[in-house]
């Protein structure tokens, strides 16, 4: 079942093509990381979902009764309120009973954190407190879909970690896309991973699926001094490049396997510190797919 | 209507937080009272500016009270409405340039009920420092010189505050519609200028129009205006404001797109 189907949107800024065909779907929910350099189209894209923007072309199909919230890169306040009125106006805004709308809000300011500053006035908050307000008036009317533009982006890593917690825990009854930078967060939440650059989706799939498509598996030895890395890479029928004292066999179909590794260490009594088999990280994803593949 | 309270409760707390629902009004009652004040005090001010050359004899009627609350109005025209249009400016533009219009515009919003709870709080608070102002002016004129007959003072203030909510349907019209809240001023000054301007120069042509307000408020000092041109003057202002209202919130609507995420 899916809550939002997206078939070729398009957003043209003026001779601009910010959004270009951009086609996916969010599973009830799950989990989806937008991830993309500068300037992709993340925020367009989500801007376009929240329905701030309209799109030039293409269509956005959202489930019947969706309910969505919004949190932006860099949510603005008004500062005169107190933290609890601001989330209290968004809930009734967002069609809360007047009644429930403060025990709601009072419960979400609870969740992120900012139960003991619920009557302070906005305009003293730090930007760790803003970006969990943010958070609060996304969920305080408990909608089935979140959109987070970076919403872990500008916390301390303490609050990032927490942020991370309480938005998995909302996984399951709630859908959730979210922009990101922070690669090694999105590793961790994510069942769709969107590539997105130059407006277009360049990659797409489960974390797996895209690792496996850009993994290049590579078995990494370290040895005790760079004599004894050179050594092995003169000597090593396989193609090793020597950084330091660490050599890096990358494992293609024609070549080796961990076994044959671990043989020809012992055979020429090589100094070894460790050997691990790494797989492509995020990050070098990321990177790769950035440089085009 | 759930929401037009709501928005209502957000603006009543903005104004009273940033103590506009307070200064406004003072200013209002100073503009008012400065008028009846100077003009009793003009022989000491007078004196004080160094005097008349010796021999120079002045004789200094008494102002009619009728013209001192005219003259109060005429500061209202000026600074008075400069004030208001400084005040509510960014009203919408500023919501939207500084983002915090965002997170209420993701929502299903009722555009009405939004326009409508900033038309009314700002409408308020004209009201509250026009009827402050002239009270305080129309109490000193009264204590110092003579009092004005009540019933016309209240016909002469009642018809300056439709001219007064006009005025500020006008400001937050051009804060909808325009990108930012400086341009929003200078479109409502520039509109009032050239429209009171055109009124002057060619106004005696006709009797029907909402920029003659002012003037007909005054003449209830005097000996009451027209019956008729007063009556087809109000509904044209009715008319204007709820026109002006109408595309102010259709155009609140279409800038949502220009507010900055």
């Amino acid at each position: 079942m899916n809550v939002l189907e997206v078939r070729s949107l398009s957003k043209r800024f003026g001779t601009e093509q910010a959004v270009d065909g951009l086609g996916f779907e969010l599973a009830e929910g799950s989990a989806t990381a937008l991830i993309g350099p500068n300037g992709a189209g993340k925020t367009t894209t989500l801007s376009m979902l929240a329905g701030l923007l309209e799109a030039t072309a293409g269509e956005i199909q959202r489930k019947k009764n969706l309910s969505i919230g919004f949190l932006p890169q860099y949510p603005r306040f008004f500062p005169w309120l107190t933290a609890l009125e601001f989330t209290e106006m968004a809930a009734k805004l967002s069609g809360v009973d007047s009644k429930k709308a403060r025990q709601q809000a009072e419960r979400t300011l609870g969740f992120v954190g900012l139960g003991q500053v619920a009557n302070k006035k906005i305009g003293g908050f730090s930007g760790g407190m803003k970006q969990r307000l943010g958070l609060a008036q996304a969920m305080v009317h408990q909608p089935s879909l979140l959109l987070l533009d970076e919403p872990i982006s500008s916390l301390d890593p303490t609050g990032r970690r927490e942020v991370m917690e309480l938005l998995k825990s909302l996984l399951g009854q709630t859908t959730i896309l979210y922009s990101t930078h922070i690669l090694n967060d999105a590793e961790e939440m994510t069942d769709q991973l969107l590539f997105l650059q130059n407006g277009r989706l360049v990659e797409h799939g489960s974390l797996n699926q895209v690792r496996s498509r850009y993994a290049d598996p590579q078995i990494r030895i370290r040895f005790e001094n760079t004599n004894a890395a050179e050594r092995f890479g003169r000597e090593s029928p396989w193609p090793a490049a020597i950084q330091g004292t660490a050599a890096i066999i990358p494992i293609k179909a024609e070549g080796p396997i961990m076994q044959d590794v671990f043989r020809f260490l012992s055979v020429k009594s090589l100094p070894v510190v460790g050997v691990e088999q790494q797989t492509a990280s995020l990050e070098d994803i990321f990177l790769k797919v950035v440089a085009g593949k | 209507m759930k929401q037009f309270s709501t928005l209502l409760l957000k603006e009543w707390r903005e104004n009273l937080r940033n103590y506009k629902i307070f200064w406004i009004p003072v200013v209002f009652i100073l503009l008012g009272v400065t008028e009846p004040l100077s003009n009793y005090y003009l022989p000491q001010i007078l004196d004080a500016t160094g005097g008349l050359p010796d021999g120079a004899v002045i004789e200094l009627p008494d102002p009619e009270p009728e013209q001192l609350l005219v003259a109060v109005m005429g500061q209202f025209q000026l600074i008075g409405m400069l004030v208001l249009v400084l005040a509510y400016m960014g009203s919408i533009a500023g919501e939207r340039r500084n983002g915090t219009a965002t997170l209420l515009y993701v929502r299903p919003l009722s555009y009405v009920s939004y326009f409508l709870s900033k038309w009314l709080m700002a409408s308020i608070v004209a009201l509250i420092s026009v009827w402050a102002g002239f009270l305080a002016g129309y109490y000193y004129t009264a204590v110092l010189f003579s009092a004005v007959p009540f019933g016309e003072f209240l016909a002469f203030a009642a018809t300056y505050s439709l001219w007064m909510v006009l005025v500020v349907t006008l400001i937050l019209f051009a804060s909808a519609s325009m990108p930012n809240a400086g341009l929003a001023a200078g479109l409502t000054l520039a509109a009032l200028l050239i429209l009171q301007l055109v009124d002057s120069l060619f106004g005696n042509r006709w009797e029907w129009s909402p920029l003659k307000l002012p003037n007909y408020a005054a003449s209830f000092l005097d000996i009451g205006p027209d019956a008729a041109a007063l009556t087809w003057t109000f509904a044209i202002s009715l008319a204007c404001l709820i026109g002006l209202a109408a595309l102010g919130i259709w155009f609140m609507k279409r800038n949502r797109a220009k507010t900055k995420v």
